[in-house]
C-alpha cells in the first residue's frame, strides 16, 4: 500500500477529495523536512568527516559532540541581516536563492523512495514521465545561479555566472545523452521507461553495470551540477572571492549553502537510483528505504572524499573536457547500449 | 541594471585589498577580456610602516624587532640577515656556538615558511586539505621555537654577537625528533599535490620565467632557481656555517609553476640535511660576544657602510647599513625578496586566464610585511 | 673610457665604483656587457647636503657582487631602467622615500605611500611631528590630509 493512500484513508472523514489534496499537501511537507534534515544531517556529517581527513576536531560546542551546531548556525543565517547591494536588479536578487531551493525540493519529490516496512511506497508524486520531469526541475538551479550572478552588481558575480554558464552547457549534454541511453536499456524490460521508478524497476542487473561509461559520465556531471571542488569554478573563492554568492548573506546565503549541499545528496541519490538499483536490495519490500539510504550515503561520503582531495579544475580545460572526452564517451555509450538491445543481451 | 562593467569591452576589476589570494594586503588593478587578464597593475603599500625610518631612530639592536615583522612567517632569516650587516658594520663577531645555533634556527624557520607557502598555494589553486597537513608539522616547528625563545612568530631571538636564550640537550633532542618524522610527512604532502593530475594540469607550462627576464627583473630565491640559475647567496657568498655543511642547491629547467613546487619541496629536504648535520656540530662555548653584552648593547657605534645579502626563504635579502659613529644607525636600506619577486607579476600574467594569475601569484610566495615593509 | 672611475673598497671587502652621475648610464652599460647582469638594490642615502645613490650589481655566473656609488645634489639621477628592468619599482620605491626623480623612467609615480603625501619620509629633514591622514575619494584613489577627521 502506499503511504499517500494510507495518509488519505486516515483523513477520509474530509471526504474523498480534500482527503487526497491535504494527503499531498502533508507528503510533501514531510519531502521539505526530510531534504531539509537530510541536508543538515549532511552538512553536519561533512563537517566532522572533513575535519577528520585534515587531523581537526570539527564542531564539538553545541550539543553532544557538536550535533546541535548546523541548527545554531541556520539560527544565526536566519538572524543576520540581508544585506541588499546597490544597482543590484531587486526581483532577480531576491528570486535567485527561492529558485535553488525550489529547484532542489521539486528534485526530491520525484524520486522513488521505496517502500518502508508499514509505511508501504513513500514516493510522493507519480508521473509516466517523472525522468524528464526531474530533470527539467534540476534544470531550474542554475537558473538560479545564473540570476544571482548577474543581478548583484559585482564584478566576481558576474564572472561566476560565467563560468557557472560555460561549465552547465558542457556537461548537460553529455549528461542526457547518458540519460537516454539508461531509457533505451529500460525499454527492454518495462513499458514506462520514462517514468523514473520503471528505470528501478528495470535493474535487475543494475544499470552501471551495462552501462559503465554513462555511469562515469553521469557521476561527473552529477558532481560537477553540485560544484564542488573540483569543479567550483564558479564559486572558487580562491579566484572569485565566491563567485555569484558573493554578495548574499543571512538567510538567502543560507539558501544557496542548503542548495549546495541538498545537490551533493540528491545527485548521489539520482545516481544510486538510476545506475546502482534504488531502492533494490535484499527484503525490497520491507527496506527499499533504508537501501536507497545506505547507496546514497556512501555516494556522498565518496563525492565529499572527492571534494576535499581534488584541487580546482580551469574552467577551460573542464570546458575541453566535456566536449572533447565526455560527450564522444556519452555516444559511444549509446551505440554500445544499441548494439547490446539489438543484439538482445540485455 | 546598471553594470557599468559589461557595456565595455573590458572589465576592470579591482582585486584586493581584501581578497581569499591575495596573501595579505595585495590589491590588482585587472582589465580582463572575460576570463583573460589584459593587464595586471599591482598595486602594494597598504601595510607599509616605514621599518627603514624607524630603524633610524632607535640603537642598533632595538631594529632587530622591526625585521622580525617584515617577513614573519621566515622571521629568524629576516634576523639573520640585519645581524649579518650590523656585525660586520659594528666589527663584532659572534662565537662559534652562535653561528651553529642560528644556522639551525635559521633552517627551521626555512621550514616553516615553505611549509606555510605549500599550503597557501594548494588553497590557491582550491585545495583545502594539504593545509593542515603541512600546519601540523609547521606547529611543531613553532612549537620548538616557544620552547627556545619564548614566542612563536616574532621570536627576537637574536641579538648582535649572540642569541638570547643557549641551546639545552633537551631541545637538540626534540628537534632531531622533528627532522626524523619530517620527511615522511613532507612526502605524504607532496604526493598529495604533486601526483594530482589536475594540480599538474594546473601548474605545468603556466607562467614560464625564461632566466633572462628573471635576472633582469631582479628575481631570486626559489622562483630564480626554477628559472634554471643555480644562484643561492648560501652557496654564492657564505654566511653563518653553510661553508661548512653539505648541501644542494635545487635547480629545476622546468620555469613553470610546478618547478617552483618542486623546487621549494627539494629546498625543504635540504633544510632538513643541513639542520641534521649542523646540530650535531654546535660546539660548546658562550652563546653571546662579551662585547656585546647587555650593559654595552646601546653603546655599539659604527661607523662607514656595509651591504650584507643573506637568503631568506623568499630570495636574496639584502640589508644595505650605513653608521655615521653614533649609536644609532644612519641609514638602513632593505633589499625585499618579495618585493623584487611581484614586480614580475605583471610580465608573467599577460594574456592568461583569472585562474592562471592566482596560480602564479601564489607561486611567488608573497609575505606583505617585507613587500611593504 | 671617457668616464672618471673611482675604485675603493668597501668595509666588506667588496668593490665599490664610485662615479659621477653624468656618466653613471654609460658605466652601468660597460658593467652590464661585461657580465652583472642583475640589478639587485638601488639604495640612497642623505647626507643633508648631498645624497649619495648606491647601485648594487650581481653577476649571475660568478655570483659576484659590486656597488656602484654616485652622487646628486639636486634630487635628480638618470634612470637605468633602460638597462635594468628591475630598477623601475626600485626608482620607485625611492622617489617616493627620498624624493630622487629619475629622469627618463617610464612611470615615476609613488609605490608604497598613496599618491599625494606630502614629504619624502627617509630624508632627514622630514618632519615626523606632522600626521598625514589618508582616505578615499569616490573614484578609489587615495587622499592625503592634516586633518585628522579625515581619514585614518
Amino acid at each position: 500500500m502506499n503511504l499517500l493512500l494510507r495518509i488519505s484513508s486516515i483523513l477520509s472523514v474530509f471526504g474523498h477529495y480534500p482527503s487526497f489534496i491535504l494527503a499531498y499537501i502533508i507528503e510533501t511537507l514531510m519531502v521539505i523536512i526530510f531534504a531539509t534534515v537530510v541536508v543538515a544531517g549532511m552538512v553536519y556529517l561533512f563537517r566532522k568527516y572533513m575535519a577528520r581527513v585534515q587531523m581537526r576536531v570539527g564542531p564539538n560546542r553545541v550539543g553532544k559532540a557538536g550535533i546541535l551546531q548546523v541548527m545554531a548556525d541556520g539560527l544565526k543565517l536566519i538572524q543576520k541581516e540581508s544585506i541588499m547591494p546597490e544597482g543590484r536588479d531587486d526581483l532577480a536578487y531576491k528570486v535567485a536563492p527561492v529558485l535553488i531551493f525550489f529547484g532542489l525540493i521539486m528534485g526530491f519529490i520525484f524520486i522513488p523512495y521505496g517502500p518502508l516496512a508499514w509505511f508501504g511506497q513513500l514516493t510522493v508524486s507519480h508521473s509516466d514521465v517523472s525522468l524528464i520531469i526531474i530533470f527539467a526541475l534540476i534544470a531550474i538551479m542554475p537558473i538560479g545561479e545564473i540570476l544571482s550572478g548577474i543581478s548583484s552588481n559585482n564584478k566576481y558575480a558576474v564572472l561566476g555566472a560565467l563560468r557557472g554558464v560555460a561549465k552547465d552547457i558542457s556537461f548537460e549534454v553529455p549528461m542526457m545523452l547518458s540519460i537516454l541511453a539508461v531509457v533505451m536499456m529500460a525499454s527492454v524490460k518495462v513499458s514506462n521507461p520514462l517514468d523514473i521508478n520503471g528505470v528501478v524497476v528495470a535493474q535487475s542487473i543494475p544499470f552501471a553495470i551495462l552501462e559503465p561509461l554513462g555511469f562515469f559520465v553521469f557521476l561527473i556531471s552529477m558532481a560537477a551540477r553540485a560544484s564542488y571542488s573540483p569543479f567550483d569554478m564558479g564559486e572558487s573563492d580562491s579566484e572569485l572571492v565566491t563567485g555569484n554568492t558573493t554578495e548574499y548573506t543571512g538567510l538567502r546565503f543560507g539558501l544557496f549553502y542548503l542548495g549546495l549541499f541538498g545537490t551533493i545528496f540528491l545527485g548521489s541519490m539520482l545516481i544510486s537510483t538510476i545506475y546502482l538499483g534504488g531502492y533494490y536490495g535484499p527484503y525490497t519490500n520491507y527496506a527499499g528505504f533504508i537501501w536507497l539510504l545506505i547507496k546514497t550515503v556512501v555516494l556522498v561520503v565518496i563525492s565529499l572524499t572527492i571534494w576535499l582531495s581534488m584541487p580546482r579544475v580551469r574552467i577551460d580545460k573542464f570546458v575541453t573536457f566535456g566536449w572533447k572526452y565526455l560527450l564522444p564517451i556519452s555516444f559511444i555509450n549509446l551505440i554500445i547500449t544499441g548494439i547490446l538491445i539489438f543484439g538482445g543481451i540485455a | 541594471m546598471e553594470n557599468k562593467g559589461l557595456k565595455e569591452k573590458y572589465i576592470e576589476l579591482n582585486m584586493g585589498p581584501q581578497h581569499p589570494s591575495t596573501h595579505g594586503v595585495l590589491r590588482l588593478k585587472l582589465l580582463l577580456d572575460g576570463e583573460t587578464v589584459k593587464n595586471v597593475e599591482p598595486v602594494i603599500g597598504y601595510l607599509h610602516r616605514n621599518a627603514e625610518k624607524i630603524c633610524e631612530l632607535d640603537f642598533y639592536c632595538d631594529a632587530l624587532i622591526y625585521f622580525d615583522r617584515m617577513d614573519y612567517v621566515g622571521a629568524m632569516n629576516m634576523e639573520v640577515g640585519y645581524l649579518e650587516a650590523a656585525e660586520k658594520l659594528l666589527n663584532i663577531e659572534p662565537p662559534e656556538r652562535v653561528v651553529w645555533i642560528r644556522t639551525v634556527m635559521a633552517e627551521l624557520n626555512r621550514l616553516a615558511s615553505h611549509l606555510v607557502w605549500a599550503g597557501a598555494f594548494g588553497l590557491d589553486l582550491g585545495m583545502l586539505t594539504p593545509f593542515f597537513y603541512v600546519f601540523e608539522q609547521r606547529e611543531k616547528i613553532l612549537d620548538l621555537f616557544t620552547e627556545i625563545c619564548g614566542s612563536r612568530q616574532e621570536t627576537n631571538y637574536m641579538s648582535i654577537g649572540g642569541v638570547y636564550q643557549d641551546f639545552n640537550d633537551k631541545i637538540i633532542y626534540k628537534i632531531k625528533e622533528f627532522t626524523k618524522q619530517f620527511p615522511k610527512k613532507l612526502d605524504e604532502v607532496y604526493n598529495l599535490l604533486a601526483k594530482n593530475d589536475i594540480f599538474i594540469s594546473r601548474t605545468k607550462n603556466v607562467g614560464i620565467l625564461e632566466p633572462e627576464v628573471a635576472l633582469d627583473y631582479g628575481v631570486t630565491g626559489p622562483m630564480l632557481r626554477a628559472s634554471g640559475v643555480p644562484y643561492d647567496v648560501r652557496k654564492a657568498e657564505p654566511y653563518l656555517a653553510y661553508d661548512r655543511v653539505n648541501f644542494d642547491i635545487p635547480i629545476s629547467k622546468g620555469k613553470d609553476v610546478l618547478a617552483r613546487f618542486v623546487v621549494r619541496f627539494e629546498e625543504m629536504r635540504q633544510s632538513v640535511k643541513i639542520i641534521n648535520q649542523a646540530i650535531d656540530k654546535i660546539p660548546d662555548g658562550p652563546y653571546f660576544n662579551p662585547k656585546a653584552r647587555k650593559s654595552l648593547m646601546l653603546r655599539l657605534r659604527g661607523e662607514g657602510d656595509v651591504y650584507a645579502r643573506t637568503e631568506s626563504p623568499k630570495g636574496e635579502f639584502g640589508v644595505y647599513l650605513v653608521g655615521d659613529g653614533s649609536v644609532k644607525p644612519y641609514r638602513v636600506h632593505v633589499r625585499s625578496p618579495s618585493f623584487k619577486n611581484l614586480s614580475i607579476l605583471p610580465y608573467l600574467s599577460k594574456d592568461v586566464l583569472i585562474a592562471d594569475m592566482v596560480a602564479i601569484s601564489g607561486s611567488i610566495d608573497l609575505v606583505f610585511g617585507e613587500v611593504d615593509r | 673610457m671617457a668616464y672618471e672611475v673611482k675604485e675603493e673598497n668597501s668595509k666588506d671587502g667588496r668593490k665599490v665604483l664610485r662615479i659621477s652621475k653624468e656618466s653613471l648610464l654609460e658605466l652601468m652599460g660597460d658593467i652590464k656587457g661585461s657580465g652583472y647582469d642583475s640589478l639587485s638594490l638601488i639604495s640612497t642615502v642623505d647626507f643633508r647636503d648631498r645624497i649619495e645613490v648606491v647601485y648594487h650589481l650581481t653577476n649571475s655566473r660568478t655570483e659576484e657582487m659590486l656597488a656602484i656609488k654616485s652622487e646628486t645634489r639636486d634630487s635628480r639621477m638618470p634612470s637605468v631602467t633602460s638597462l635594468f628592468e628591475s630598477a623601475n619599482w626600485d626608482e620607485r620605491e625611492q622617489y617616493d622615500m627620498m624624493g630622487i626623480i629619475f629622469e627618463g623612467h617610464p612611470d615615476l609615480k609613488r609605490i608604497l605611500l598613496p599618491e599625494g603625501w606630502v614629504g619624502y619620509p627617509l630624508r632627514k629633514d622630514y618632519d615626523l611631528s606632522k600626521v598625514q591622514y589618508v582616505n578615499m575619494d569616490d573614484e578609489g584613489n587615495d587622499r592625503v590630509s592634516f586633518d585628522p577627521g579625515d581619514g585614518w
